[in-house]
């Protein structure tokens, strides 16, 4: 799910940056830091705007300029029994891979209606139940997640195909 | 799916159940009380700092948390019992056995797998153990459900007949190179590799292990007839991409061989999903069997655990002296086949030994390799390593034109133009996929084969069918035995010293073809298999005394083990001479039947010898007094008196250098030598006697043990012919009397001389020569004893050579190595094993002898040492008085 959010962040700037565009210049270094970046729960989709730069300290020792920054971005926080789209990246004999924007997402055998089995002579391998559901690389797939896992960098989650419009999305 | 639950270690036993909280039927969760026990402990009471304390037993009741979740089946524990140490408690039946893992969560319930808990003792991670996706290290199973997947597998290929082929890509089945000239020969026509180069596909890595491998294009040349070998072997096999670099390589290069990805789909591993930077392991694809399972590599090394189903595919090599550019993550190879890379080994040896060793810390050591290896790029694309070699051969060309021309017409210059005849470095003239394609095929056929007949023999429901999957490493070793059985090779300047040959790659390639692996020359050996650059002198040397071993360079070898077949020795025949190799006949052959079969004495007579000498001299300094060596091994060679045993150096080639200048070479009497009547006597020989020698040999070996010493002065059979070759040896003798006699060489010559006596007679005068062989077995034993008090008799000046206790006999022997020999000795020899009974009586006779000479020595040295000891008592005496 989507979310905008007031986050608040410490930017430090190099002394030759010092000048008059200098809350640019935070506002850049804020958006190259943390856009696209995973923080514990959730993934930084875009920063919107900064609402409040501090002034600038200077810290001792090596001259760089401290400033706090509040900003607002809009946040992507996957849950627990959320449904989302993704693409099939990778299929193996246990399930498969499917990437959803930044969040990785495995789906296993277990959790797809019984009657998609695993194909391993189709070139490339899929999973289909032999009618309108083939999921092989590159597939649109409904997943919904059903379980989730994150550390520090990086979020990891389980999905399943197996319930009333999941699964399949070009069917 | 009921899992029985244990009380756990850390109670504190002997314990007593008091209630059970939970009844079977009941849902129980982690961490959840399902029993209260009571323990007794004693505790110190009292008064600890006046010292007034006294111990008293308590009783504690505690609760039983579950370390698992689900339903409780049933209790294997009832209350009041008293349990004394760790026992199964209960019965569970879980909700999700967690079998498949993906980074910590289990993909069937989607729990939290890391989280550690307090009442379990394993970790819920730890039930999922097995890695065995090819492209994602953080999905794990369980044993079982591997084992399921593997049997599915199994199954189907079965089903559609195909096995898995797991395929190696650098030098195997393409080469890759980073060099940028490669990118200017691909656009310049002139150039004369461009017709090869038009085949060299390139790509960028956009992930590339560093930045330097980001910016440069890697070329990509696949092995000549790599798409037609691909294509027929995919119909017969399941492929599998495992290779060493990283998996932005590995999934391009599958790109540019497999566009379609028909051939290897997403079966790619490579090293990031490997899980050891030094090796590769079926057992990350195939945990569970490996029966159906065949390698392809260039490098066996790489594979320690899955060597039976390895095919090894000697390295592709377009890009001359590039190599594998994954190389750096892999230990060094010293297994190359082609003289041409020694070069290429030794540099880089030296490289390597700055690397640390396996076993360091994983992520510095793959950074460090990571280093290495962006090292190795810049200097490819700056020292661009072809455009050298397209020089160099381009001044050569041009030098070789100019010379020809010059001498055509001197005056002429060269022409403009560039000769259109230009050399050049990229040749594409490899054949090796043809081969490996007809071996999977029969290894395939052959697989088949044995399925469908023990599926014949016993019809085995769908359950079994696996119980009954043939090996394919087996059968491949049973198609590669017959290669080259019967083979006898001995290896020569292929591999450095102080490698075990039988555990080097070579070595055991040759022993997985079936072929006997031999360490030194022997009669019964077939090849000796020389490195051409640089050839090991001694086994060469005795080799070609011996026509009937073929001397072929390594890529015979080579050559057989890509086509699976014993190829035709000539073209690979190893025909040079080497440095001190003069003096043998033209083409070495007149010598070579000469000496034929000499050289096995050589060598152990060498180490007699040796052992001798080095007894002697330790003796020697015991004794105080000195021996003499020449003595030793003149009688190690035969009893010969000193002169006779020592005046030898008949051996032609071996030793040119040291006859003493001005002196007549001791060949001199080879050269009127008849080598027509020789060849006739051998001929003779080999058609009468030859036949069953081979049989008994060994098992006579000991049995004679006794005849030997006799032998050593046994007469050899002469014909007339020898005469002339005979009348050398004394003066040769005589000359080398005044030399030292701790020479060692010399003893090998000494020992020649007798042998070579052998062999102008009748050559595979076999009798004697395992009775010789035998007696120098010996000689460290007994015989060192007896020459030492020999020696100590010469030395104390009393005996001439009756010190010797020599059978009677041995003085006509004497005589005839000198040169006149008795012709009844030659009828002798020919009659076979009828002198074996005369040996032992000589033999007996020879150890009487034996011992009475001991005990004149042992009375002798005692004497010696009671006179010595009295002086030293009198010298102690005089000080103290």
């Amino acid at each position: 799910m989507f979310f905008l959010h007031n986050l608040e962040r410490t930017v430090t700037l190099h002394p030759s940056y010092f000048g008059r565009n200098m809350h640019d210049l935070v506002t850049t270094k804020l958006v190259k830091d943390v856009e696209g970046t995973c923080a514990g729960d959730y993934y930084v989709i875009a920063v919107m705007d900064t609402f409040d730069v501090s002034e600038g300290r200077i810290l001792p020792g090596n001259g760089m300029a401290e400033f706090t920054v509040h900003y607002r971005a809009v946040v992507w926080r996957p849950f627990k029994g959320e449904v989302i789209d993704a693409i099939a990246q990778t299929v193996n004999p246990h399930g498969f891979f499917a990437q959803a924007g930044p969040l990785r997402l495995f789906v296993s055998a277990h959790l797809m209606p019984d009657e998609i089995k695993y194909d391993a002579s189709a070139t490339p391998a899929q999973f289909t139940n032999n009618a309108d559901m083939v999921i092989e690389q590159g597939t649109h797939v409904r997943i919904r997640i059903i379980g989730m896992r994150a550390e520090v960098g990086d979020m990891w989650a389980i999905g399943s195909i197996n319930g009333d419009f999941l699964g399949c999305l070009q069917a | 799916m009921a899992k029985t639950v244990r009380l756990g270690n850390r109670l504190r036993y002997p314990i007593t159940v008091v209630r059970l909280l939970k009844q079977p039927g009941n849902k129980i969760k982690k961490q959840e009380p399902l029993m209260e026990y009571s323990f007794k402990w004693v505790k110190e009471v009292g008064d600890s700092i006046r010292g007034d304390t006294w111990e008293e037993e308590q009783t504690t009741i505690v609760n039983w948390a579950s370390p698992s979740d689900g339903e409780l089946t049933n209790w294997h524990i009832r209350e009041g019992q008293k349990i004394v140490m760790d026992r199964i408690a209960m019965e569970v039946v879980e909700e999700c056995s967690h079998e498949i893992q993906y980074q910590g969560l289990c993909a069937m319930c989607g729990k939290d797998m890391t989280e550690v808990n307090w009442a379990t003792e394993t970790r819920d991670t730890a039930r999922a153990p097995i890695n065995m996706v090819h492209d994602h290290t953080n999905l794990t199973v369980s044993a079982i459900r591997a084992q399921r997947t593997e049997r599915d597998l199994q199954r189907r290929l079965l089903e559609s007949r195909k096995l898995s082929l797991v395929v190696d890509l650098d030098q195997t089945i393409i080469q890759a190179c980073i060099d940028p000239t490669v990118g200017e020969w691909q656009q310049d026509p002139t150039n004369p590799n461009h017709e090869a180069a038009k085949k060299i596909q390139s790509f960028q890595l956009d992930d590339g292990p560093s930045d330097l491998a980001r910016r440069c294009s890697f070329y990509i040349k696949m092995r000549p007839g790599l798409e037609e070998f691909l294509k027929t072997i995919a119909e017969m096999y399941e492929l599998h991409v495992y290779t060493m670099g990283t998996r932005a390589y590995a999934q391009n290069v599958a790109r540019v061989v497999d566009p379609d990805k028909k051939l290897f789909g997403n079966r790619v591993i490579s090293r990031d999903e490997n899980g050891s930077i030094f090796s590769k392991n079926l057992q990350r694809l195939f945990p569970v069997s490996t029966n159906m399972v065949v390698i392809i590599d260039d490098r066996s090394d790489v594979w320690p655990r899955n060597r039976p189903n390895l095919i090894k595919v000697s390295p592709y090599e377009f890009f001359k002296g590039i190599g594998d550019i994954n190389s750096n993550f892999l230990p060094k190879r010293h297994d190359l086949l082609t003289s041409g890379s020694a070069a290429k080994g030794t540099k880089k040896d030296k490289k390597i030994t700055s690397e640390p060793v396996a076993g360091g810390d994983d992520s510095t050591l793959l950074k460090q390799q990571a280093q290495e290896q962006e090292r190795e790029f810049e200097k490819q694309i700056n020292d661009r390593p072809l455009q050298m070699l397209q020089e160099k051969l381009d001044r050569e060309g041009e030098e070789a034109e100019k010379a020809t021309v010059q001498s055509d017409d001197g005056s002429e210059s060269r022409a403009s133009s560039p000769p259109p005849q230009r050399h050049h470095v990229l040749q594409d003239d490899d054949e090796e996929l043809k081969y490996l394609q007809e071996h999977l095929a029969s290894l395939h056929r052959a697989y088949f084969a044995e399925y469908d007949e023990s599926q014949a023999s016993q019809p085995a429901s769908n359950n079994d069918v696996l119980a009954q999957v043939p090996d394919a490493g087996r059968i491949l070793s049973d198609l590669k035995i017959p290669v080259l059985q019967g083979l006898k090779i001995v290896l020569s300047g292929v591999l450095p010293r102080g490698i075990d040959i039988y555990s080097s790659e070579i070595g055991l390639q040759i022993i997985s073809f079936g072929a006997d692996l031999r360490p030194k020359i022997s009669k019964d050996v077939t090849h000796l298999v020389v490195n051409a650059a640089q050839p090991g002198r001694d086994k060469l040397l005795e080799a070609r005394r011996r026509p009937h071993i073929k001397i072929v360079s390594q890529e015979w070898l080579a050559a057989c083990f890509t086509q699976w077949a014993a190829v035709d020795e000539t073209p690979y025949l190893y025909t040079s001479r080497i440095v001190g190799e003069h003096g043998t006949a033209p083409g070495g052959i007149p010598s070579e039947e000469d000496e034929d079969d000499d050289d096995e004495e050589d060598e152990e007579d060498d180490d007699t010898d040796n052992a001798d000498g080095s007894g002697s001299k330790t003796r020697r300094l015991a004794n105080g007094k000195p021996l003499k060596l020449r003595l030793l091994s003149s009688s190690a060679n035969g009893q010969a008196s000193g002169e006779s045993g020592d005046d030898t150096d008949l051996e032609p080639g071996l030793l040119p250098d040291e006859l003493p200048d001005g002196s007549s070479s001791p060949i001199d009497g080879l050269k009127t030598f008849n080598w027509g009547s020789a060849d006739e006597e051998l001929a003779e020989f080999l058609a009468s006697g030859s036949s069953d020698d081979d049989e008994d040999e060994d098992g006579i070996d000991d049995e004679e043990d006794e005849d030997e010493d006799v032998d050593d002065a046994q007469p050899e059979p002469l014909s007339a012919n020898d005469s002339s070759l005979l009348t050398t040896s004394p003066t040769a003798g005589t000359k080398r009397k005044g030399r030292s006699s701790d020479d060692e060489d010399d003893d090998d010559n000494d020992n020649d001389v007798d042998t070579v006596a052998v062999e102008t007679g009748g050559v595979n005068g076999t009798p004697a020569k395992r009775l010789r062989r035998t007696q120098s077995q010996r000689a460290s034993s007994l015989r060192n004893e007896y020459v030492a008090g020999a020696a100590t008799a010469t030395a104390s000046d009393r005996g001439d050579d009756s010190g010797l206790p020599t059978p009677s006999r041995s003085e006509g022997q004497d005589g005839d190595t000198d040169g006149q020999k008795p012709a009844e000795l030659g009828e002798q020899e020919a009659s076979g094993e009828g002198d074996d009974d005369e040996l032992e009586f000589d033999d007996a006779e020879l150890e009487a002898a034996f011992e009475a000479g001991f005990e004149k020595e042992a009375a002798e040295l005692e004497a010696q040492m009671v006179a010595d000891a009295a002086l030293e008592e009198g010298a102690m005496d005089v000080e103290k008085g």
